[in-house]
């Protein structure tokens, strides 16, 4: 039944575009680079459903181009007192449903996120500072703390508001079905081909600012060179994600446009801290086994990272849609150090590291790498080991798919690694709980700490940071936290992805710093 | 072509005396072509196994690459002086080495399948064909099982689970490739079977073995041998497809394949020599081993005899 619903639907679009040919104006075309894998805002953590899902959903806060806070279903929110948040709801909002967005469905979105069935990736991460919930009015909502949690409206900014009227625990499948599907946001969904396309149209009841575009198409062409191809051959309004094999041809097209931004998502080199003893790929220079992990030694990894030249991988692998970066975050985000510049190429220095450390003769090691995850991945740790290889680190270069690496780093069977991260909060206490916070299960510090790297002193300052309510004395901690840790070389920083789009000439993008694409920020130009 | 019955030695020796062989080398210069063919395939072969001592670098050794020689036109000098003949990969790789290492690769895993696959395939065929009834069954329907999946799958299968590696590849296309000269060899050596020699050599009671290897086999070579150098094409041509879809070879010891696969994205952006030159390479590295093997074919065949 529905498969003939959406065929007419299909049909009476194409009949429409045919009466009306300025309509076909009105639909945008979005290719977007990764398949989404669910319509249900809260069953997966992954950047391509966020960003999708912003088309249809909004969070009480939102961020700007820029990776500002700014208000979205809430117009404003303070603290009342240490332990409570209350938030101030936008009035006159309605769901694709026709009925009224109240506190309600912001008590129920946060009660729905952690019962979410067989989430790959829960959103839990982000409502788990929430104790209590408590509904003032329809339009005021007050949320409890344990202990004092400046961060709570940053961590909210990642939860999408879905309507109570769904019912005691809607399913990801009824979502997926469309029957769920509703939201706040300025597109409503009319369809789901998994893989495929998601088809969207205008919400005419929206409360902000009536979107430009009727119709909007959003396919999924992971392949780059498709996605380039279809840009250029006028298929689809815009592109994210462009490959930079293609950006010196689309740069001098006269048919595109380009919009770029230097993004939140750094690429580093985990180094394994976890084996006192020896690491399971590093090894003496002839192959014997070491008594000791190297990688224990800070002076090891400086070397390491003094011997990388970031501004040839930048200007050579990345094609310049890269900065090189000593830090998680990039200039302009809150907490950027200024302070941290990107590590020197200096190999004479790196050798005498390595000599002082007790390595003369150098070391034997193996890079892994995903290959199909970060751009130019595999190419970007080739270049690494040729750099080592100058310093008298004999690399071996393995690069392996996204799903069978992933899993290898998890479980520090590797000795270093290549990942990036994504700071979707846009400030420094994230990547330094989550990334560099000692591994703790229990209370979610260090989810994505591989190398399981550990600095009590830097725990600490983290804490503090995290109890400190007023904003400049946050920042500040935060911004020490960082030096003191990236002093230590964790992780070997390499450079901050930019994040490219690319439109049909004709439309222009808004760039945003946190990678998502989204249509109402695709002008029309004349 | 049956040897058991040598022709009495002629009593007045002709100044150049007609053998098998002779007869085979004359026919088989008969085609240009074919003498062509050779005589690529023997430089390509040389080329490869001196590659160490003809190339200006060693493309596997990641500190002779300098990334900022990467993509490099053809004829580009290097940072260390010599001359970039047919221009540098992604990576600061002088394709001119990467070519000749990755003709040795592709050479190596397309001569040492076909051989690995030609010792298992045969005697496999050969048992069937001997012994028949149930070991026949057995060995003919796995052959039937093989061949019904196309060998590109079973071989991405079998490196899905092996993981990459030279050896590994050679292994995968054993695997793959063993079953067409069992059938071929248990075809030629069920007409054999019933031959009188063969008779005869059981009426001697000699052992099995020696009566199917040493008078069954060499009866059945001439077919064996066009198999094979087709076979050889074909496993250079499936190691290329592999290493392409990135499940052949290490990253950092590209084959032919794999560098063809690092160059395919920048051709739109005209870095056409990345993926062309070794594309060329492998195309008449193929055509040559296949005008050899057409000619083996037609000069083999019973059939075809003048």
């Amino acid at each position: 039944m529905t498969g003939i619903y959406r065929a007419s639907a299909r049909l009476g679009a194409v009949l429409a575009s045919l009466v009306c040919g300025p309509a076909m104006a009105q639909t945008l075309t979005i290719a977007s680079s990764a398949p989404v894998t669910s319509i249900d805002p809260h069953y997966h953590t992954l950047s391509p459903n966020e960003s999708f899902d912003g088309q249809m959903y909004e969070r009480l806060v939102d961020h700007d181009a820029h990776g500002k806070l700014i208000p979205s279903l809430a117009e404003s929110w303070s603290l009342k007192d240490d332990t409570t948040w209350e938030f101030k709801l936008r009035p006159g909002v309605k769901f694709h449903d026709g009925s009224n967005f109240t506190a309600e469905d912001v008590a129920y979105t946060i009660a729905r996120v952690p019962r979410v069935k067989n989430s790959p990736a829960s959103f839990s991460i982000y409502t788990q500072a929430v104790k209590s919930v408590e509904v003032v009015d329809p339009q005021t909502i007050r949320l409890h703390t344990d202990g004092v949690y400046p961060l709570l409206p940053i961590d909210l900014s990642q939860v999408f508001i879905i309507p109570h009227g769904l019912g005691a625990d809607p399913t990801t499948e009824d979502f997926n079905a469309g029957k769920n599907a509703i939201g706040t946001g300025p597109f409503r969904f009319v369809s789901y081909k998994p893989g495929d396309r998601i088809e969207l149209d205008r919400f005419d009841g929206y409360w902000g600012p009536k979107p430009q575009w009727e119709h909007v198409s959003y396919r999924m062409l992971s392949n780059d060179a498709s996605r380039t191809a279809a840009l250029l051959a006028g298929d689809v309004g815009i592109i994210e994600f462009v490959p930079p094999t293609d950006l010196p041809k689309l740069r001098t097209d006269p048919r595109v446009t380009l919009a770029e931004v230097i993004s939140n998502r750094s690429i580093f080199l985990w180094l394994d801290h976890s084996h006192e003893g020896p690491t399971p790929y590093v090894f003496g220079p002839n192959g014997e086994t070491l008594a000791k992990n190297p990688l224990k030694d800070r002076r090891v990894r400086l070397a390491l990272s003094l011997a990388i030249n970031r501004q040839a991988i930048v200007e050579r692998v990345m094609e310049g849609a890269a900065i090189p970066t000593g830090q998680y975050l990039p200039p302009g985000a809150a907490t950027y150090n200024p302070d941290i510049k990107p590590p020197p190429y200096d190999p004479a220095r790196a050798k005498a590291l390595l000599a002082e450390a007790g390595y003369p003769n150098g070391l034997r090691i193996t890079l892994h790498g995903p290959n199909d995850r970060y751009v130019n991945d595999a190419k970007i740790i080739q270049a690494v080991g040729q750099m080592w290889q100058r310093i008298g680190v004999q690399t071996t270069v393995e690069p392996s798919p996204w799903s069978a690496f992933v899993s290898r780093a998890g479980r520090q069977e590797l000795s270093a690694f290549l990942l990036g991260w994504g700071v979707s909060t846009g400030e420094g206490i994230n990547p330094l709980r989550a990334q560099l916070g000692t591994w703790d299960a229990a209370r979610g510090i260090g989810t994505a700490n591989r190398g399981r790297y550990s600095n009590p002193t830097l725990d600490a300052m983290v804490e503090q940071a995290l109890r400190t309510l007023d904003d400049g004395a946050r920042d500040k901690l935060v911004q020490q936290a960082m030096a003191l840790a990236m002093d230590d070389v964790p992780v070997i920083m390499l450079h901050l992805q930019k994040a490219i789009w690319a439109t049909r000439k004709g439309l222009v993008y808004e760039a945003r710093t946190d990678e998502e694409t989204r249509a109402v920020s695709v002008k029309a130009v004349p | 072509m049956s040897a058991a019955i040598t022709p009495p030695a002629p009593a007045t020796p002709h100044p150049r005396e007609e053998t098998p062989f002779r007869r085979f080398v004359s026919e088989f210069a008969e085609s240009k072509l074919a003498l062509l063919g050779l005589g690529v395939f023997v430089l390509i072969a040389l080329a490869a196994i001196f590659a160490p001592w003809i190339t200006p670098q060693n493309p596997y050794d990641l500190a002779q690459l300098d990334i900022m020689d990467g993509r490099l036109p053809p004829g580009s000098v290097s940072g260390a002086g010599y001359t970039y003949l047919l221009g540098t990969d992604d990576q600061g790789r002088d394709m001119f080495s990467g070519m000749l290492y990755g003709l040795r690769i592709s050479l190596l895993v397309g001569v040492g399948s076909a051989l690995f696959a030609a010792v298992v395939g045969t005697t496999l065929g050969l048992l069937a064909a001997f012994f028949g009834r149930r070991i026949d069954t057995v060995i003919m329907r796995l052959v039937d099982l093989q061949l019904s999946f196309p060998s590109i799958l079973v071989a991405l299968m079998i490196l899905a689970g092996l993981g990459k590696g030279v050896m590994n590849v050679v292994l995968a296309l054993v695997i793959v490739e063993w079953a067409y000269y069992a059938r071929t060899v248990r075809a030629t050596a069920m007409v054999e079977r019933r031959r009188e020699y063969i008779e005869a050599a059981q009426c001697l009671a000699l052992p099995w073995r020696r009566i199917m290897f040493h008078h069954l086999l060499p009866n059945c070579l001439p077919p064996l041998i066009v198999i094979a150098t087709q076979q050889v094409a074909r496993a250079i041509a499936l190691e290329a497809t592999l290493s392409f879809l990135g499940l052949g070879v290490p990253i950092t010891e590209p084959s032919l394949g794999l560098l063809i696969a690092n160059g395919y994205q920048y051709m739109l952006s005209g870095k056409y020599w990345i993926s062309f030159y070794p594309g060329i390479a492998l195309l008449v590295t193929i055509i040559s081993i296949n005008l050899v093997g057409d000619q083996l074919r037609d000069v083999l065949n019973p059939r075809l005899t003048r």
